[in-house]
């Protein structure tokens, strides 16, 4: 096995860039290889923001292939006393080969005669030559750029190229940029070139010119540089890991520091202070319990600080940022939230759906459905006056200059003027859940506000025509249909989501241009498609969610209680026979008119048997169901196997005679009904 | 120390670069970007390199004097090369040490921040360039202007020049700042925040501004007819400040932005289009 490496030098691109990049050149050169037939061990991929490396060992060569050439029959092209006949001659010839060369080749057909050739794999050395350009240019980013006089489009200009095999560089050019054996060190410490010999000393060279390639070991770096400088505080990081994860790679060689400010600033929210200290300058806040101290962690991409300068000048400037945050905290709370909420009316929420305002009133029209249906009166009305107040923080400063902080600022403005708990955390949690993995609101009012919200917008949005498909989600409704969905499962709530549709479809009043009929189809099709992906995402088999989704989502929560039921019996010895025996039912009663049972023409045993276990399973399941306890409710119909069974072997149900003929199958239609408010068995796969 | 030795100092290097050194246009813009030597000079394919001071307005971020650091007027050094050459970080690290900075000693970041125009059709790639935390340049390869692909690619670097001086002579109000060895930013530009945060916010006519904003665009429309395309920019300018002035007096409703931004850009699109068409007798 030889070594291989190379490194693609760029200026700096953003982390989510670097990230996707190497996972794309692994794959490919992985792919490459496989099809050259280049015997290959582990690829591994490192990078910084200005590099993207991949290393690994590759055979010397490719693998050799034989070929056989079939030339005439053997028959044909030896005389008897074995000297070869013309046919031999010229066939010999034709492949410029000797006719002593030739050999006897076996096949189905008989006996040939003809060569083998043993083709010589290509150097990996030239295979890569000419690989490395294609899968570099074929690199793809979020967002691309050119430069210079280049058509070449990259995620940010490339700088240099190194490419090693076997010690030695590799020659070839991608936007113009000459591949060779040398790289630089740190933008500022070592901007010299430097030579390279093999992937140990590349690494080796990096790490005395101050950039560290791996990313796991910045963070380590990172990581516990943090706890050195923090401990003796007894102090705490305030997590941050999307901020941690940029930091990773915005640095080649990370440094941290421990910085101050004034404790006057110490007035200001948690929230609030975090948030100044990430956005624009990268810093993390310090806390110790959920307090704020007053200290920040910043990281550098340098080796030191040894006048510290790095550490002061950040200390200004987040001293003026504090300023700035204080002074709109202050001037923010002079005017009351219900002062400032007339203006909401000259806010677009969609230019079709209107106002901030319009939006609130719908919102509190909905929180009050919500809170009926889920049976918490009492918070009704802290629902409805946090509806009231949600949307009043897009008027303020704070929001104007911290965006991410919506809803956030709300809150905390309502709790400084004494606004209940239920109302201002319900203001303060009603964004959330941001994504999938994040805190869901606490309070009950949040839950109520947030799904309101969510849903307000889902429905409007797709009401006016707006649709969601592939990459095209401009107002991410499918985050908030995910959010909804996720709060609805954890938070266990029970209600017929269909008439929520209903309740929401209508107070947009004439706003919406889609049909109702129509638009309420699109959103439930729109929330079992996101209900499929969180479950998926939380491992579940396929065939099982589509069991489950197939009974319909009348309840969301119920569908959940259906897959885990489900997922709780999939192992269980009679759930494939009473599966198989659901689909023989279903099979029979494909394309067939619903009839209507009339139980006196039932008559012979065996179906008067499988009435009357019907009627006392449909009397037991049926409560088992409203009440969500799909497990026993399966349990009940396993046991109705064998009476279907026996059903089966000994009535014939397409009789000649119409009537009883009708008459079973509306029996059965009457079985497979019940049977399928559990789930839908029919999409369960049954190995073997 | 000041901000007319920095100035200065940026002219010499630049010059050194092979840039010409423009001077500051006299119309009011809200960035050294919207001026011709800017506009114009990027949508060609003829290589250009200039440096220059541009007095930049931004009327809602007046506040009275009374904000260390935001100012309704600020300066910005902008420089442009096309096409972009292959060292440009390199020689933009150069300029800051050609201030004194000596960056061993300190952190600098370039940091993702794409920079997009609606209204001119225009965007970029690059990032804000991080001093120790403090954001003191846009650095931008231009890809799209005026709706138009751009070959080659220009690259734009803007300073901030106070937020520089700031750093340089390590203050934390700007108004403390020298602009030479005996004159103060403070005695320059104090009352002027004053007063124009005063007239910005609460004494612009806002019927005249209205009206002169529409006589504006009809202006600029006449002329682009006329190819007259120089001129037309400079009337698009004017109606940009005015709806400036008009945003900072409260006085636009969202429907309204949407449809004065939607005239601008109309109209500084087809400035562009005509430009580039080699429609106008350039």
């Amino acid at each position: 096995m030889t070594e291989f490496l190379l490194e693609i030098a760029t200026e700096e691109m953003p982390s989510s860039h670097v990230k996707t990049a190497l996972v794309q050149l692994r794959e490919s050169l992985v792919a490459e290889l496989l099809a050259q037939k280049v015997d290959a061990g582990e690829i591994k991929t490192y990078g910084t923001c200005r590099r993207l490396i991949i290393t690994g060992d590759l055979a010397s060569r490719q693998e050799d292939s034989e070929e056989e050439i079939i030339g005439p029959p053997k028959a044909a092209a030896f005389t008897q006393d074995g000297s070869p006949t013309p046919a031999a001659r010229g066939f010999a010839k034709s492949k410029g080969v000797d006719v002593q060369n030739l050999e006897v080749i076996k096949t189905d057909r008989g006996e040939y005669i003809g060569i083998r050739k043993v083709e010589k794999g290509i150097p990996t050395k030239d295979l890569l030559t000419e690989i490395i350009p294609r899968i570099v240019s074929f690199l793809s980013f979020p967002k691309m750029m050119r430069w210079g006089k280049s058509s070449f489009r990259f995620s940010r200009p490339l700088k240099s190229l190194l490419c090693l095999f076997d010690e030695k560089a590799l020659s070839f050019s991608i936007g113009g940029i000459p591949s060779g054996n040398t790289t630089t060190g740190h933008k500022i410490y070592f901007p010299q070139k430097i030579r390279i010999k093999s992937f140990p000393d590349y690494k080796k060279a990096l790490r005395n010119k101050k950039v560290i390639i791996d990313p796991e070991e910045r963070k380590r770096m990172i990581l516990s540089h943090i706890e050195r400088k923090i401990s003796p505080k007894k102090a705490e990081l305030h997590p941050d890991d999307e901020l941690l994860e940029s930091l990773i790679y915005d640095v080649e060689h990370p440094y941290v520091f421990l910085g101050s400010f004034p404790e006057e600033y110490l007035d200001l929210p948690l929230e609030i202070l975090s948030t100044a200290m990430r956005e624009g300058q990268k810093l993390f806040s310090v806390v110790r319990g959920k307090k704020q101290l007053p200290f920040f962690l910043g990281v550098a991409d340098a080796y030191k600080d040894s006048k510290s300068l790095i550490r002061k000048g950040n200390e200004r400037v987040l001293k003026a940022r504090l300023e700035d945050a204080r002074f709109f905290w202050t001037q923010d709370l002079k005017i009351s939230l219900k002062g400032r909420s007339k203006f909401l009316s000259r806010v677009v929420f969609q230019e079709k759906l209107g106002s901030y305002e319009d939006k609130v009133q719908r919102l509190k029209k909905i929180v009050a459905y919500i809170s009926d249906k889920i049976e918490v009166v009492k918070e009704k009305k802290y629902a409805i006056a946090a509806a009231e107040l949600s949307k009043v923080d897009l008027l303020t400063e704070m929001v104007r200059e911290f965006p991410s902080l919506q809803g956030k600022v709300g809150g905390l403005y309502a709790r400084e003027e004494g606004n209940p708990a239920r109302i201002w955390q319900a203001i303060y949690e009603h964004y959330q859940p941001v994504g999938l993995d994040d805190e869901l609101p606490l309070s009950v009012t949040g839950v109520i506000l947030s799904i309101a919200d969510k849903l307000d917008s889902v429905v409007g949005v797709v009401g006016i025509g707006i649709k969601v498909s592939g990459s095209k989600d401009p107002f991410g409704l499918r985050r908030y249909a995910q959010g909804v969905c996720k709060i609805i499962l954890e938070k266990k709530l029970s209600f017929s989501f269909p008439r929520l549709l209903d309740k929401v479809i209508n107070v947009f009043g004439e706003r919406l241009q889609e049909p109702k009929d129509l638009l309420k189809k699109y959103c439930q099709k729109f929330f079992s498609d996101r209900l499929r992906y969180i479950f998926e995402r939380q491992g579940y088999r396929y065939d099982l969610i589509d069991a489950a989704l197939g009974a319909g989502i009348d309840n969301i929560y119920y569908s959940y209680l259906r897959l885990k039921a489900l997922d709780n019996l999939k192992e269980s010895a009679q759930f494939a026979p009473a599966v198989l025996v659901v689909k023989r039912v279903n099979n029979i009663l494909r394309d067939q008119l619903p009839y209507k049972i009339n139980p006196e023409l039932l008559m012979e045993k065996e179906e008067r048997e499988l009435y009357t276990t019907f009627c006392i399973i449909r009397d037991n399941v049926l409560p088992l169901i409203a009440k969500g306890d799909f497990t026993k409710a399966q349990r009940i119909i396993f046991r109705v196997r064998s009476t279907i069974n026996d059903f089966f072997d000994n009535i014939l149900v397409m009789v000649e005679e119409k009537r009883i003929r009708r008459n079973r199958l509306a029996l059965l239609q009457e079985v497979s009904k019940v049977l399928n408010l559990v789930a839908d068995y029919s999409r369960i796969v049954i190995e073997g | 120390m000041s901000i007319q030795s920095l100035i200065m100092d940026f002219q010499k290097f630049w010059a050194k670069q092979g840039c010409y050194l423009a001077q500051p246009y006299d119309l009011e813009v809200g960035a050294g970007t919207m001026t011709p030597d800017t506009f114009f000079r990027v949508l060609d394919k003829r290589p250009w390199k200039v440096a220059y001071v541009q007095p930049s307005r931004r009327p809602a971020d007046g506040r009275y004097g009374e904000n260390p650091h935001r100012v309704q007027k600020h300066f910005q050094y902008q420089v442009i090369m096309k096409p972009s050459p292959s060292d440009i970080q390199q020689i933009y690290i150069d300029s800051l040490a050609a201030l004194g900075i000596d960056l061993q000693d300190h952190d600098i970041r370039f940091d993702e921040d794409d920079w997009e125009s609606p209204t001119i059709g225009a965007w970029g790639v690059g990032w804000q360039v991080m001093l120790d935390g403090l954001e003191i340049t846009q650095f931008t390869y231009f890809q799209q202007a005026g709706g138009i692909d751009l070959f080659p690619v220009p690259v734009e670097i803007t300073y901030g020049v106070e937020r520089l001086e700031m750093f340089l002579e390590g203050r934390d109000n700007i108004y403390d700042l020298n602009w030479s060895d005996d004159v103060l930013y403070r005695d320059l530009r104090f009352r002027e925040e004053k007063e124009f945060s005063e007239y910005n916010f609460n004494h612009a006519n806002i019927g005249m501004l209205r009206k002169s904003f529409q006589l504006h665009e009809k202006e600029a429309q006449q002329l682009i007819q006329k190819d007259l395309l120089l001129p037309a920019y400079d009337i698009c300018l004017k109606c940009s400040h005015v709806f400036n002035l008009l945003d900072s007096r409260g006085a636009i409703s969202v429907t309204e932005r949407v449809k004065l931004i939607g005239q601008m850009r109309n109209l500084v699109n087809q400035i562009a289009q005509k430009y580039t068409s080699g429609e106008s007798s350039s």
